[in-house]
């Protein structure tokens, strides 16, 4: 802990605990867990240890887990699988694999969002289906306490694992990578009393299609056990490097909107400063050695502007996410400050 | 009125084009900003409550700006 990285950006390096055993994870994690071969016996022991894991952390039935090889298949096996002919209830400021969902079903209502980031929950029928995320993935802004909904509730884990689900849970989506684990796997859980139905071509009773790669999920659930204890350790600290930043972005450079509400997740953080190219910015701290996203039109594929950012009403250009680890270190974080400073400025100079 | 056009250009240029003309005419209280990046819309929003001026949508690709 405390080592310089630079590295703020939503992927992270491999975890150290788990690039340790990563390799041996590899070695033992070829064979085929469903097969009878003493390889396949070891390889369906370490997986279920694993699993073990997961639900110990992740606080939900080991039962209720699977994995998967493609974190974003998550979201349409478990929104869509939840889904029947009810409405679908969701946040302006959901992933767009989830608004993509909503797009696709004659029913469906996108709740608007305020500043902050907070909406107002709708009363639902038995039948209905809300999506409600632990945080947002761009501005760590918090959901409203979903109990009082009728219906069924899909969570969207991927942004912040640590927060606990929803009493009355009926699905639930991680991401590996949340706990600086493997990319390419994703754990999703479908409680026992959910109404939920494969809305994929089946031929039997998986619920996902069953292609992941056994060594990942090992390797991932040794990243979380470690995570968690550096997490644990560590959240005072990560709360003080949030405020500092806040602090210093409006004092010391100005002219800039934080999209991330104080109440939020702490690992996560978005502001934006007016009269700025997001792009050159990205580009300059990086020639500095720090890695920042950014939710900018000029910075995204298709040239839209995030619609987190767009939908709480925020300033969209300009824009800097960042995503704070357990090893950013203050001393990191101030000097990535100091960096950003000159390149606002900089930047602004030359408008 | 002062009209600004920042048609063809992407954000953040439309904004810092009306920006620069409220300074070099602090005596005009409106301005008239045609602009056809879709981001201008929610970015002039957000300015005018960053900044304190009244913004609102005259057209897909017109906009007016009150200073006071």
């Amino acid at each position: 802990m405390g080592s310089v990285t630079g590295v703020f950006t939503s992927e992270n390096r491999l975890h150290p605990a788990a690039r340790q055993l990563l390799n041996d994870a590899i070695d033992k994690g070829w064979a085929s867990p469903s097969k009878i071969h003493h390889s396949s016996r070891e390889l369906s022991l370490l997986l279920e240890e694993s699993r073990a894991i997961f639900a110990s952390h992740l606080k939900v039935p080991a039962s209720s887990l699977h994995f998967l090889g493609e974190p974003g298949l998550g979201f349409h096996l478990g929104a869509n699988g939840l889904l029947g002919n009810g409405q679908l209830s969701l946040p302006a400021t959901s992933r767009q694999e989830l608004l993509a969902i909503a797009q696709g079903h004659s029913r469906s209502a996108v709740l608007p969002v305020d500043l902050e980031g907070s909406w107002q929950l709708p009363d639902g029928e038995p039948d209905d289906l809300l999506v409600w995320a632990t945080a947002n993935l761009e501005t760590g802004a918090h959901s409203p306490n979903p109990s009082d909904f009728a219906g069924q509730i899909f969570v969207d884990a991927t942004a912040d694992y640590s927060i606990p689900l929803p009493a009355r849970w009926s699905g639930a989506l991680w991401d590996s990578k949340s706990w600086s684990g493997p990319l390419g796997l994703g754990i999703l859980a479908i409680s026992e009393t959910a109404l939920w139905k494969n809305p994929l071509p089946h031929i039997d009773q998986r619920v996902v299609p069953g292609d992941f790669n056994p060594a990942l999920v090992i390797a991932s659930a040794i990243a979380l056990q470690a995570n968690e204890v550096e997490r644990v350790a560590t959240i005072t600290a990560l709360q003080e490097i949030n405020s500092t930043i806040r602090n210093f972005v409006v004092t010391q450079i100005g002219d800039v909107d934080i999209a991330s509400p104080i109440s939020g997740s702490a690992h996560l953080l978005s502001f934006s400063f007016l009269y700025l190219h997001a792009e050159q910015l990205v580009e300059k701290m990086d020639a500095r050695g720090f890695s920042l996203d950014s939710g900018s039109a000029c910075i995204s594929a298709n040239l839209e502007p995030s619609h987190v950012l767009a939908a709480m009403g925020r300033l969209t250009h300009g824009n800097v996410r960042l995503h704070l680890y357990p090893n950013n270190s203050l001393a990191e974080v101030e000097k990535m400050l100091v960096a950003l400073k000159e390149v606002v400025t900089e930047l602004r100079a030359n408008k | 009125m002062i009209t600004v056009d920042s048609l063809g250009s992407l954000c953040p240029q439309p904004i810092i084009d009306i920006s620069e003309q409220i300074v070099k005419n602090p005596h005009e209280s409106k301005f008239e900003l045609f602009s056809d990046d879709p981001a201008t819309w929610p970015d002039l929003q957000a300015w005018g409550r960053m900044t304190g001026r009244k913004v609102s949508q005259l057209g897909e690709t017109k906009f007016l700006i009150c200073t006071s």
